[in-house]
């Protein structure tokens, strides 16, 4: 079994600095694995762990995904080894052309049972990634996953979260998977992981021929923000107080 | 000259990052200090993450790296506002994988890889501080067995620790015995018959006890000998100096935190009509502090540099461990200042940094034992 995890090397959120324009600039953010992907690594490392798969990791983007650093950080989370398409072609690329690329490297890896993907990448966040790779692949695509496991029967086993509960379904065919953001609590890289990371194979892809016909952002707006009512509740009984609070709450259709 | 740190290096500082976040939340921090607890979730947290046994060797189940990367970790930890105490165990366990036999290394690691500590370091007594032989605790031999009296004193752990690595000397043997073949190390049980445990009340360190501890006629066995009879003395030495650069790696950190706090109420403190980082008394500390943290990063990172090649490094850890405790208390004190009354609560942690801080100029040799190793091994490097 071969369980691939597609993960992005993307600008730290933490490090941006926001204009007093309310602008973002991730020009001095230090680069990462982003930020939610280090979940679905960990999950693919536990499936991988309990069914004896192998756990490769791809990425595909700019030429500082295929840095040394990117790629120790990316194999100490617990991968088995990398594929890595770094290319000048691919900065900064977008939704579509990100998944073609993935898609063809899964196909070239071959016999990939299962891909997994994070919740959606810290920079973009357009959660556009994983549905237009299980498009290319022709594979079922399940979002807000909280868990998958072997089923009896050799299939996978996967759990859902859905609105406050969960769903649980079997999967007999190659799937693509993307994991939720709090599906489990990604290990932290010790020094042992950080070391072995260095020795483990990384395959360098080049992008080939990917024919993708992105669509053009002609505009970008932040949301207006919304007038706040700015009502403010007194008094000295605390009890009163909040109970007032419940009652204004309620009465906006917030509880 | 490179400055650099590596790759592996940047990653493991940024997993130790990852678990301070995790694990060590300022509000932890500050109810562990009101209640006087010690931070067991913080280490525990540390310990999944192999960090607390860095520098161990592999066949005890640890990681070994070089002093570099150890002081780049304890620095790390106490710049993100954690205590100082909660790494290093590597340095002061290696007393123990080096001269204890299978038994003593076995019980030292299970406490170690548990997230406990390893042992009580017992040296100190009321009338053997800076000088560690005038120690009177002796051992005696009687039917077969071995007996520990004495009165321990500062025993950090004593509260928490089950093992106690104690010096002393035998009561039997001459009086004109000297330092380097006085003593012997015993590992002692601290739960054995005998062992009085009473805690001490200090002004900070309120997340580690600090105790005395009376041993009256505590039996152990031949077997709990660590390393050789009369070296006990030689056998603690051996570590001594890159534990100093330890404690100067952390109060690098401490002073970072300090530094760090400070900036940010500097520029967002208004008085006068303007935050209080634009008047020139405020900057002048501000230079003053970047300066001496910019010094004390510089010395650690060099003494670490000649440990890991091999070159002795006595006057080296002396003057680290005694520039960075003395500038550290400078840095944070300034930050205090820079604070003003908020400073003083307990609200904010240059507080506690501010008095755990103060003890790191007395404990692991005192500010004038270090002046004193080192002006004399410089003069007499200059003089030979
Ligand atoms: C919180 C805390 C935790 C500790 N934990 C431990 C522990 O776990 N295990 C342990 O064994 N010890 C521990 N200690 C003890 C510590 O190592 C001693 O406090 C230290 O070595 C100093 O000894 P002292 O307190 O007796 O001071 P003293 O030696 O009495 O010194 C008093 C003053 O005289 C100065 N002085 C002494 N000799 C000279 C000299 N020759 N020339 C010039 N000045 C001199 C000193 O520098 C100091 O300023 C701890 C101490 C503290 C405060």
């Amino acid at each position: 079994m071969t369980i691939v995890v597609a993960y992005k090397w993307a600008a730290n959120p933490q490090d941006a600095q926001v204009g007093a324009d309310g602008a973002v600039d991730l020009s001095r953010a230090k680069p990462g694995v982003s930020e939610y992907d280090p979940v679905a690594i960990e999950t693919g490392r536990r499936l991988a762990d309990a069914t004896g798969a192998e756990l490769v990791g791809l990425s595909v983007g700019g030429p500082q995904v295929g840095t040394s650093m990117a790629r120790k950080a990316a194999l100490s989370r617990g991968l088995d080894r990398l594929v890595v398409v770094a290319d000048e072609a691919l900065d900064g690329a977008r939704a579509a052309t990100t998944a073609a690329v993935l898609a063809a490297q899964v196909r070239e890896i071959g016999d990939v049972d299962l891909v997994l993907t994070g919740d959606g990448s810290v920079d973009e966040g357009a959660h556009l990634v994983p549905a237009v790779l299980a498009g290319h692949l022709g594979w079922p695509l399940l979002v807000d996953v909280t868990a998958v496991e072997r089923a009896a029967d050799g299939g996978l086993r996967v759990t859902r979260s859905v609105g406050a509960g969960t769903q649980v379904l079997e999967v007999d065919g190659p799937a693509v998977l993307s994991v939720a953001a709090d599906a489990v609590v990604p290990r932290v890289p010790g020094m042992k992981d950080i070391l072995g990371a260095g020795k483990k194979p990384v395959a360098e892809a080049t992008v080939g021929q990917v024919a993708v016909s992105e669509p053009a952002v002609v505009g970008r707006k932040r949301p207006a923000l919304a007038q706040r009512k700015g009502r403010l509740l007194t008094g000295a009984d605390t009890a009163a107080v909040a109970a007032e609070l419940v009652a204004a709450l309620r009465a906006d259709g917030v509880l | 000259m490179d400055f650099s740190i590596t790759e592996e290096q940047e990653l493991l500082l940024a997993s130790v990052r990852d678990v301070m976040e995790r694990a060590c939340p300022e509000s932890y921090m500050k109810e562990c200090n009101e209640k006087g607890e010690y931070p067991q979730a913080l280490v525990d947290a540390l310990t999944e993450a192999g960090l607390t046994t860095l520098g161990v060797p592999e066949e005890f189940g640890g990681t070994p790296v070089d002093t570099q990367t150890l002081m780049l970790v304890a620095e790390e930890i106490t710049k993100l506002g954690g205590p100082h105490f909660v790494f290093g165990q590597a340095l002061s366990i290696a007393d123990m994988l080096e001269f204890g036999n299978d038994v003593q290394r076995r019980q030292c690691m299970d406490e170690v890889l548990a997230g406990r500590v390893g042992f009580v370091l017992g040296f100190t007594e009321p009338q053997a501080g800076s000088d560690s032989s005038a120690i009177a605790t002796t051992f005696t031999r009687r039917d077969g067995k071995v007996y520990l009296s004495g009165h321990k004193t500062f025993m950090s752990n004593a509260l928490r620790a089950r093992y106690m690595l104690c010096l002393a000397r035998n009561a039997d043997g001459a009086s004109d015995e000297k330092k380097t073949n006085a003593f012997s190390m015993w590992w002692m049980p601290m739960d054995a018959t005998g062992v009085t445990i009473e805690p001490l009340k200090k002004i900070g360190w309120h997340m580690m006890d600090t105790c005395e501890v009376y041993l009256d006629e505590v039996e152990v066995d031949e077997a709990d000998l660590v390393g050789v009879e009369g070296n006990g003395f030689m056998q603690a030495m051996i570590n001594f100096e890159v534990e100093r650069l330890l404690m100067a790696s952390s109060l690098l950190g401490m002073a970072e935190c300090a530094f760090g706090d400070a900036l940010d109420h500097a520029a967002t403190r208004k008085q006068f009509g303007k935050p209080i980082g634009s008047f020139q008394l405020i900057q002048q500390k501000i230079t003053s502090m970047a300066i001496k943290i910019e010094n004390m990063r510089n010395l650690v990172a060099r003494t670490a540099w000649k440990i890991d090649n091999g070159m002795p490094v006595q006057t080296d850890s002396a003057l680290a461990k005694l520039y960075c405790a003395q500038s550290a208390n400078e840095v944070i004190d300034d930050a205090l200042q820079i604070f003003g009354g908020i400073g003083y609560t307990t609200d904010c942690r240059v507080s506690r940094l501010w008095v755990d801080a103060r003890v790191q100029r007395i404990g692991g040799g005192t500010d004038e034992v270090m002046i004193h190793i080192a002006g004399r091994q410089i003069l007499k490097e200059h003089t030979k």
